[in-house]
C-alpha cells in the first residue's frame, strides 16, 4: 500500500524539492488522485501568481534615493584599512607616513591654509570645519567634509578632512589644528563640481591614519564629546 | 592647476574597490526591493528599509567577508533591520496597522498598470497575514527561488523545519489559490 503523502511533501513536490523516485511517484499518484491533483494545481498557480506579482515593481525604475544610497553612504574606515595591505605609493624611508609632512601646496592668501612659524595651519572654512563639524555631518553647510577622527600616538586630535581639491589630515595643536598632511585630488582640476565619492580615502591619509591612530577611530559619540571639549 | 603633490600619489585603484561594491549594490536594488516590501507588506516601507539596509552594509562594510555572497549578507541585513524595527515600534507603543498596503509605483499603463498594482497589494496582504517564520521561508523559495539548502542555510534553521514551515504557509494561502 502507498502511504498518503502529506501537505509538506506535496509541498516539497511542487518546489521540485524531493528525492527523484519520490518526485516520480507523487507525479504518478497526481493522476489516480483527482484530490491531490487538484491541491497541487491550486498550489503551482499560487505559486506563480506570487512570484509574477512582483514582476511589475522588478521591471520599474529603481527610486533616486535608494541609488544614491548605494553610491554615496560613506564606506567604513575599517573596510578602507583592511583594503591597505602594502602601500602601492613610494614613500622614502617610511618618513611621509610620520606626521608632519606637507605633501605640495600652493598658498594663496583667503585660502585653508596659513603658514605660521613655519607651520602649515588650517585658516578659514577649513578651520571651522575641524571645530565645529561631525563626520555625521557630511557635505551640509560649506566647508570640508570631516572623515575619521582619532587620538595619535602623541596624544593629540586628529581629524581626516575632503574638500574639492584635496584631502587631508590635521592634528589639533595649542595654536589651533597643524596640517599633517595633504593630498590633492588627481580630478580636482576638472573645478569644483568634482567630489570623491563617498569616503574613499587616498591610500596616503590611510596610510597615515593607520601609523598614528592611538586605539580605535571615535565612535559618534566620542567624536562629539571631543568636540564639545574644544579638542582639549 | 598641475597635480600638486598628487605626483607621486596613485590613485587607489578601482579592482575590486568600493566602486565594484557600490555597483554590485545598485544592482541588487530590484532584489533588495522585492524582499522587503515582502516582508513589511509595503512597497514604501520597504523602500525604507531597503535605504537603511544599503546605508548600513556600506557603513559596516568590514564586516563582509570578501569572497561570500554580498547578496545573502545584505539581505540578512535587511531582515535583522527589520526584526529589530517591529521590536523597537512595539516597545515604544507604536501600532502598526494590518496588512498596511500601499499602491506601488508601477511602470506601464492602464489597466494592466492598474491589475498589477492590484495584484501585488493582493499577495502583500495576503503575505502579511502569515506568521514572519512563514513568510520569509516561503519569499525565499518561492520568490527568490532558492532550494530549501540555500534557504534553511540562510534562515540558520534545520531543512526539515524549512519544509514545515513552507507546508503551513500553503495551507494558509490555499483560500486565495486561484480555482483549479
Amino acid at each position: 500500500m502507498e502511504t498518503e503523502p502529506t501537505r509538506e511533501t506535496l509541498s516539497a513536490f511542487i518546489d521540485g524539492e524531493l528525492p527523484p523516485k519520490e518526485m516520480e511517484r507523487i507525479a504518478a499518484l497526481l493522476a489516480e488522485r483527482p484530490d491531490i491533483g487538484a491541491w497541487v494545481r491550486r498550489q503551482e498557480a499560487l505559486r506563480a501568481d506570487i512570484k509574477g506579482a512582483f514582476s511589475e515593481l522588478m521591471a520599474a525604475p529603481q527610486p533616486a534615493r535608494l541609488v544614491q544610497a548605494a553610491k554615496r553612504t560613506p564606506i567604513s574606515w575599517r573596510w578602507h584599512l583592511g583594503q591597505f595591505t602594502a602601500p602601492r605609493i613610494w614613500v622614502p624611508a617610511g618618513a611621509a607616513l610620520a606626521l608632519g609632512l606637507v605633501i605640495g601646496i600652493a598658498l594663496q592668501p583667503g585660502s585653508d591654509f596659513a603658514s605660521r612659524d613655519g607651520r602649515m595651519m588650517a585658516q578659514g572654512m577649513l578651520a571651522t570645519a575641524l571645530n565645529d563639524k561631525l563626520a555625521s555631518d557630511g557635505y551640509a553647510g560649506s566647508g570640508p567634509r570631516i572623515g575619521i577622527s582619532f587620538r595619535s600616538h602623541d596624544g593629540r586630535y586628529c581629524r581626516t578632512f575632503d574638500a574639492d581639491a584635496q584631502s587631508g589630515l590635521a592634528c589639533r595643536g595649542d595654536k589651533g589644528w597643524a596640517i599633517a598632511l595633504l593630498v590633492a585630488h588627481p580630478q580636482a582640476e576638472s573645478g569644483g563640481a568634482y567630489r570623491m565619492v563617498g569616503s574613499e580615502m587616498p591610500d596616503t591619509i590611510r596610510a597615515a591614519v593607520s601609523a598614528n591612530i592611538e586605539g580605535e577611530p571615535f565612535d559618534a559619540g566620542a567624536e562629539r564629546a571631543a568636540r564639545d571639549r574644544g579638542w582639549k | 592647476m598641475e597635480e600638486t603633490g598628487a605626483a607621486t600619489v596613485k590613485h587607489p585603484d578601482m579592482n575590486g574597490s568600493a566602486e565594484d561594491i557600490r555597483g554590485q549594490m545598485v544592482q541588487l536594488l530590484p532584489r533588495l526591493r522585492r524582499f522587503a516590501a515582502a516582508l513589511t507588506g509595503s512597497v514604501a516601507d520597504g523602500d525604507d528599509l531597503v535605504q537603511d539596509t544599503v546605508e548600513r552594509a556600506l557603513k559596516n562594510l568590514h564586516q563582509w567577508e570578501p569572497g561570500t555572497r554580498l547578496d545573502n549578507w545584505m539581505f540578512r541585513i535587511a531582515k535583522n533591520r527589520f526584526i529589530d524595527t517591529r521590536r523597537s515600534h512595539k516597545r515604544s507603543g507604536v501600532i502598526a496597522l494590518e496588512v498596511p498596503v500601499d499602491a506601488p509605483s508601477v511602470t506601464g499603463d492602464g489597466a494592466r498598470a492598474a491589475d498589477a498594482r492590484l495584484m501585488l497589494a493582493d499577495t502583500l496582504g495576503a503575505l502579511q497575514n502569515l506568521p514572519l517564520e512563514q513568510r520569509e521561508a516561503l519569499v525565499l523559495v518561492t520568490i527568490e527561488g532558492l532550494s530549501y539548502r540555500d534557504a534553511a542555510d540562510f534562515l540558520q534553521i534545520p531543512i526539515g523545519t524549512l519544509t514545515s514551515r513552507i507546508a503551513r504557509a500553503r495551507e494558509a494561502l490555499a483560500p486565495m489559490a486561484p480555482e483549479g
